[in-house]
């Protein structure tokens, strides 16, 4: 007679060899392979690196005259570490001991929240660190005299009858400001592409487990 | 930390945890890597078991939990993700068991979708549909339902009728 799976089951655990543990090796201070903990230790690493380069930044772009960029991007910098390690302290909200939907939706939730506002911070830091830079350079000491103000009496002496704007040209802002718009325009997709490229495999798993959980919690 | 934690509250019930990371897993390599993570999990969630539940369902929550959101090895299943089917050919864990019929209901289990595993290993555990919706939260009402789907297309997998 074809045997149940419940049979199957019950008879197929009752050989003595059928539950060995596997052999661990010092458990407690294996480094945690779970993706909490690997987000945990990317973000930490990750803003430990922004640290770095903001100050390095800071020191290249002042000794080379060119203050206004590295205050700027300092200041980014360091406002993006303070606010990912604050989105960090919600990873240790998330308990183990909830039902496995409610665990899902809590680390969706932090997921979602985590990723809605570093979106928002890319759609304006990348135009301003560009902003930064043409100002910055604007600025710099050209032998007396700020480097924007020789290039526009450059560009002057090519074009005489060229529409200025406070002393500056039409087209040059308009360009600035396009790339601005354009970066603002991107630099959420540009987040976005980012972390699907790293998490994009668990971002889709989670959506899928949450759809199944749904769809039986309806 | 001592290993008396792991000796005393884990290794009594590491068959449940073995049972359950073997239906996530496919080979020897990632079997180990969930046995241990899910072993790691336990021991630093520990200070929040509270006594409402009995330590064996704490112990199946936190190891479903920890199955659900690891994930495999990119080499061994970069095509075969959450509810995909993967071939028994591409199992390599076909004689985990020395039971012939334990290792095709094993195979056949790993065709489901993540979450129709956790479903049917807690059933055939002996888990109540009340405790099962209470596990992976969801409506006690459409377990019964769903075990018995699962339970139809197992028998579909294990007679060859559907891959």
């Amino acid at each position: 007679m074809e045997k149940s799976i419940e049979n199957i089951w019950k008879e197929g655990f009752l050989k003595s060899d059928a539950l060995v543990a596997p052999k661990i090796n010092d458990l407690y201070n294996q480094k945690s392979k779970h993706v909490i903990d690997k987000f945990k230790r990317a973000f930490n690493i990750n803003l430990i690196a922004i640290v770095v380069f903001a100050f390095v930044m800071l020191a290249v772009t002042t000794f080379n005259g060119l203050p206004i960029i590295g205050i700027s991007w300092f200041l980014v910098l360091i406002g993006l570490v303070v606010v990912n390690k604050k989105l960090t302290s919600g990873l240790e909200k998330i308990d183990y001991n909830k039902n496995s939907y409610e665990y899902l939706m809590s680390f969706n939730k932090w997921l979602q929240e985590q990723l809605s506002i570093n979106r928002k911070m890319a759609r304006l830091y990348y135009p301003f660190l560009f902003l930064s830079i043409v100002v910055g350079f604007w600025f710099v000491d050209a032998e007396g005299i700020p480097l924007g103000e020789r290039l526009v009496g450059e560009v002057l002496y090519g074009f005489p009858d060229i529409y200025l704007v406070n002393g500056i040209p039409l087209i040059g802002i308009a360009s600035v400001l396009i790339i601005a718009a354009v970066l603002a325009l991107v630099g959420g997709r540009i987040y976005n592409m980012d972390v699907k490229i790293i998490y994009g495999r668990m971002f889709k798993k989670i959506e899928e487990l949450i759809g199944d959980l749904e769809e039986l919690r309806g | 930390m001592s290993t008396d934690f792991y000796k005393t509250s884990i290794l009594p019930f590491s068959g449940i945890i073995i049972k359950l990371c073997r239906a996530y897993t496919n080979t020897q390599e990632d079997f180990e890597d969930y046995y241990q993570e899910v072993c790691l999990q336990i021991w630093r969630s520990k200070e929040n078991f509270r006594e409402q539940s009995e330590w064996s369902t704490w112990v199946y929550r936190i190891s479903l939990n920890v199955c659900l959101t690891l994930l495999k090895k990119k080499k061994n299943n970069s095509q075969h993700f959450a509810s995909d089917s993967l071939p028994i050919e591409e199992t390599e864990d076909n004689d985990a068991f020395s039971d012939e019929a334990l290792n095709q209901l094993y195979d056949a289990i790993r065709k489901l979708s993540e979450i129709d595993r956790a479903i049917i290993m807690l059933y055939l555990e002996e888990k109540s549909y009340q405790e099962i919706a209470h596990i992976i939260g969801t409506n006690p009402n459409n377990i019964g339902v769903r075990v018995k789907r699962i339970k139809i297309r197992l028998k579909k997998i294990l007679d060859g009728e559907i891959n």
